[in-house]
């Protein structure tokens, strides 16, 4: 009884969310925003048009492109129109000291590597520009030159223009935007930007990219809204800071999906049921060096300040962050431990710690509800429910009661359930039986009786017998940017995806990879008013210009890679933090 | 080269030598548990106070790296504070998640064999030990039994993966007993 008046008030809880309102957008990659520039000298001669091909031929063969290096954003020839200006300068200045006017040219890059320009000289001699049969010099200076020899592409004429050879700057890596390739090919160059031909180490593939932010937008504001519920739990309760993390599976999302269009639904409505584990911040709850791991909680009527700034002496460390916990949520339930104490240890095998050291045995109200309880709800279109009656299911009992969360902790809660909702609008209570039952639930789906838990973390949770690994193709939802140690922790679980609200970027985070740049409405509003622009770099909120950005999601050097999005929300004050700094 | 050692330091290296074949141990538990066999120790006032190896495979948690373990154990003994005092023999070069959890922990020295070059938080990759943050950074020094850690990680890659989708026959690999001379190791995971 009382865990079916917890779960109630779970759900309530969980009922009362509203979702925050903002947008998805794609946090940049360390290369696209700060891409590798390099630049080499090469040269640029001009060249017959009509032995273009040839001159690419003999290219080809005598300066072949390092294939790992394969310069592919330089133009090979570009017309005298496309040059930057200081080589058509350049050319002009050639121009007036020659006396033969040709037939049309083209400009060709030689390098980089800067070859030797004598060599170049007698490579290209063959295709130097042909002087016109009838002369119509283009500089003034030539043009009383009439008696030139008369030339044709097979009679070699007496004066053979000499080669136009000039030496450039060239960026040597891709441009990463359409910018910079208009930027370069004013200045140095002319390149071209291919978006689709960036590897995917560098940026995620442009499709995968937008189905997955696709896929997040419909419901992100709810998962955060949920992770920032978490945050508080944990806060409230005493256990750790107000950080939280929402694990998601896309499977389930894309089912839920499916389903509502046959059954008529609205799928946005049944967010909670793609929910997969979710785990608050603990960092206070584990006395530090004083013996065994036992609870230890701030006081409930701990002061604001006992959260405000780091004391990194009395805090657990980032095995105790909500993303660390989550991740052993998950874990937890595909390893299919039938007793969790014995298979934290294999003890002939392995000697290391068999204990439990990030609180995954004394989950919260909501960490429990979410791992084990949520599961009753129906999934739509669930082609796997008869995996409820797994033999497991005869061992949860014992689970139950090892899961059965703090009592301190419970009654804190429900305190504070009890006192938040008159304020709230009051929900009708569901009746106990059906209160986590879905209407379109079917009767074999619906709640067991109290105390009779079936494995039903295992219909969303598939253990490793499943087929489970690690966290791979999931998506994570976290109340702020997580730290380093966190962003790596992502990534070495294989998540499909991590998002995070920009209102909760820190200092000490992983994952942003540059400052916030803001568009800034209030300066176009004020443009008439007063010509000297708001600096937008220094009206960025609270955020601290000097962190460093690892942009860890994706980067090239790392063997695995996660999209990373970032919530921005409609309306939000500019306190990225209103707890000073710390890990998140 | 006939440099006379100081008596000191050669009591120094043999300190740091006899605890990485501590180090080593554990990461021969890790291959016999089928797990990428990375072993550390942590070390406190000359004494062995928590070790590790990884372990992600068995919990199914990819975040269950040697050295979380041995902060683990650590911590059921010793003030967290008391890492201040410690230092950590590793296998292999700490990741950059643990770079970071040792540097939030605020361990005294990282001592390692092989660097990592896929993965490395300590100069490997990236240079979380030491770069702005807001905590303290911490000294490493690595290349202690370097060829000892590489043999082992050698020997693990050369297994074939039965539980990969589609296994790639190894029978016919011979394990690489050459070493050049940079001093990483290439995971291939």
């Amino acid at each position: 009884m009382a865990t079916s008046s917890r779960r109630t008030a779970m759900w309530n809880v969980i009922q009362a969310i509203e979702p925050l309102d903002g947008n998805v957008v794609p946090v940049r990659t360390i290369q696209e925003t700060r891409p590798p520039e390099g630049f080499e000298d090469a040269y640029v001669a001009e060249v017959n048009t009509r032995s273009a091909s040839k001159v690419t031929k003999t290219l080809d063969i005598e300066l072949p492109r390092d294939s790992a290096r394969p310069l592919n954003h330089l133009r090979r020839f570009c017309k005298y129109e496309m040059l930057p200006d200081h080589v058509k300068s350049a050319v002009d200045e050639f121009r007036k000291k020659q006396t033969i006017a040709t037939l049309p040219t083209l400009f060709c890059i030689l390098g980089p590597p800067l070859p030797d320009a004598e060599y170049m000289r007698a490579l290209l001699d063959p295709y130097t520009p042909v002087p016109r049969a009838r002369s119509r010099s283009l500089s003034p200076t030539a043009s009383h030159h009439s008696k030139e020899p008369p030339a044709s592409e097979t009679s070699r004429p007496e004066k053979w223009p000499e080669l136009f050879l000039f030496k450039i700057r060239v960026p040597i890596y891709p441009p990463s935007n359409a910018e910079v390739a208009e930027l370069w090919s004013k200045t140095m160059w002319p390149v071209t930007f291919n978006p689709a031909a960036a590897p995917s180490t560098v940026v995620p593939p442009p499709q995968v990219l937008s189905r997955a932010q696709k896929s997040i937008e419909p419901r992100a504001g709810y998962y955060l809204a949920l992770a920032r519920e978490i945050a508080k739990e944990s806060k409230q309760i005493g256990r750790g800071r107000g950080v939280g993390a929402v694990i998601v599976d896309p499977d389930i999302e894309s089912r839920i999906d499916n389903n509502a269009w046959e059954e008529g639904y609205n799928s946005r409505e049944r967010w909670m049921q793609a929910v997969i584990a979710v785990a608050g911040d603990c960092r206070f709850a584990r006395s530090e060096g004083r013996g065994p791991y036992r609870d230890y909680h701030l006081p409930p009527d701990a002061p604001a300040t006992a959260y405000y700034g780091y004391k990194v002496d009395k805090e657990g460390g980032p095995d105790l962050h909500a993303l660390m916990r989550a991740i052993e949520l998950v874990a937890r339930v595909r390893r299919g431990d039938p007793d969790h104490q014995v298979s934290m240890s294999n003890r002939y095998c392995m000697p290391v710690v068999f204990s439990d050291p990030q609180l995954a045995e004394r989950l919260s109200p909501l960490e429990e509800y979410f791992l084990y309880e949520a599961g009753n709800h129906a999934i739509p279109g669930d082609s796997t429910s008869s995996i409820s009656s797994t033999p497991t299911s005869s061992l949860s009992p014992r689970k139950r009661k090892l899961d059965e969360p703090n009592p301190e902790v419970t009654s804190s809660l429900d305190a504070q359930v009890g006192t938040e909702q008159p304020s709230s609008t009051p929900l009708p209570a569901p009746p106990p039986s059906t209160a986590t039952a879905l209407p379109d639930s079917t009767s074999s789906q619906l709640l067991p009786a109290d105390g009779v838990e079936s494995s039903l973390a295992s219909l969303r949770i598939r253990t490793r017998a499943q087929g489970g690994y690690l966290c791979t193709d999931l998506d994570v939802y976290l109340s702020h940017e997580p730290c380093i140690c966190c962003s790596m922790g992502i990534l070495l679980s294989r998540f499909r995806a991590v998002i995070f609200p920009r209102a909760g970027r820190m200092e000490s985070g992983g994952l942003a990879s540059e400052p916030i740049v803001r568009p800034s409405p209030v300066q176009k509003e004020t443009n008439t008013d007063t010509q000297t622009a708001p600096d937008d770099q220094a009206s960025d909120g609270a955020e601290n210009p000097e962190r460093p950005y690892y942009g860890l999601h994706w980067r090239k050097e790392l063997n695995w890679r996660a999209l990373g999005f970032e919530f921005v929300e409609d309306e939000t004050d500019d306190n990225l933090s209103n707890e000073g700094t710390f890990h998140a | 080269m006939a440099e006379i050692m100081d008596p000191a330091d050669m009591v120094e290296d043999q300190r740091h030598m006899y605890f990485m074949k501590q180090a080593l141990a554990m990461g021969e538990s890790a291959l016999l548990c089928g797990e990428t066999p990375v072993g550390c120790v942590l070390v406190y006032k000359d004494k062995i106070v928590g070790s590790g190896m990884n372990d992600t495979n068995r919990s199914m948690n990819g975040t269950r790296h040697a050295e979380f373990l041995a902060i683990a154990e650590f911590l059921q003994i010793h003030q967290k504070t008391e890492l201040q005092e410690t230092d950590l023999y590793v296998t292999v070069e700490p990741c950059i998640m643990c770079a970071s959890a040792l540097r939030q922990y605020k361990i005294r020295k990282v001592y390692f064999g092989c660097a990592n070059d896929r993965f490395g938080g300590t100069g490997g990759v990236l240079t979380i030990h030491s770069d702005p943050s807001i905590d303290p950074g911490y000294p490493v020094q690595g290349g202690i039994f370097r060829e000892d850690a590489i043999m082992l990680l050698r020997r693990f890659y050369i297994q074939e993966n039965g539980k990969a989708p589609n296994p790639r026959p190894k029978k016919n690999r011979e394990l690489n007993t050459t070493f050049d001379n940079g001093d990483g190791f290439v995971f291939t995971a």
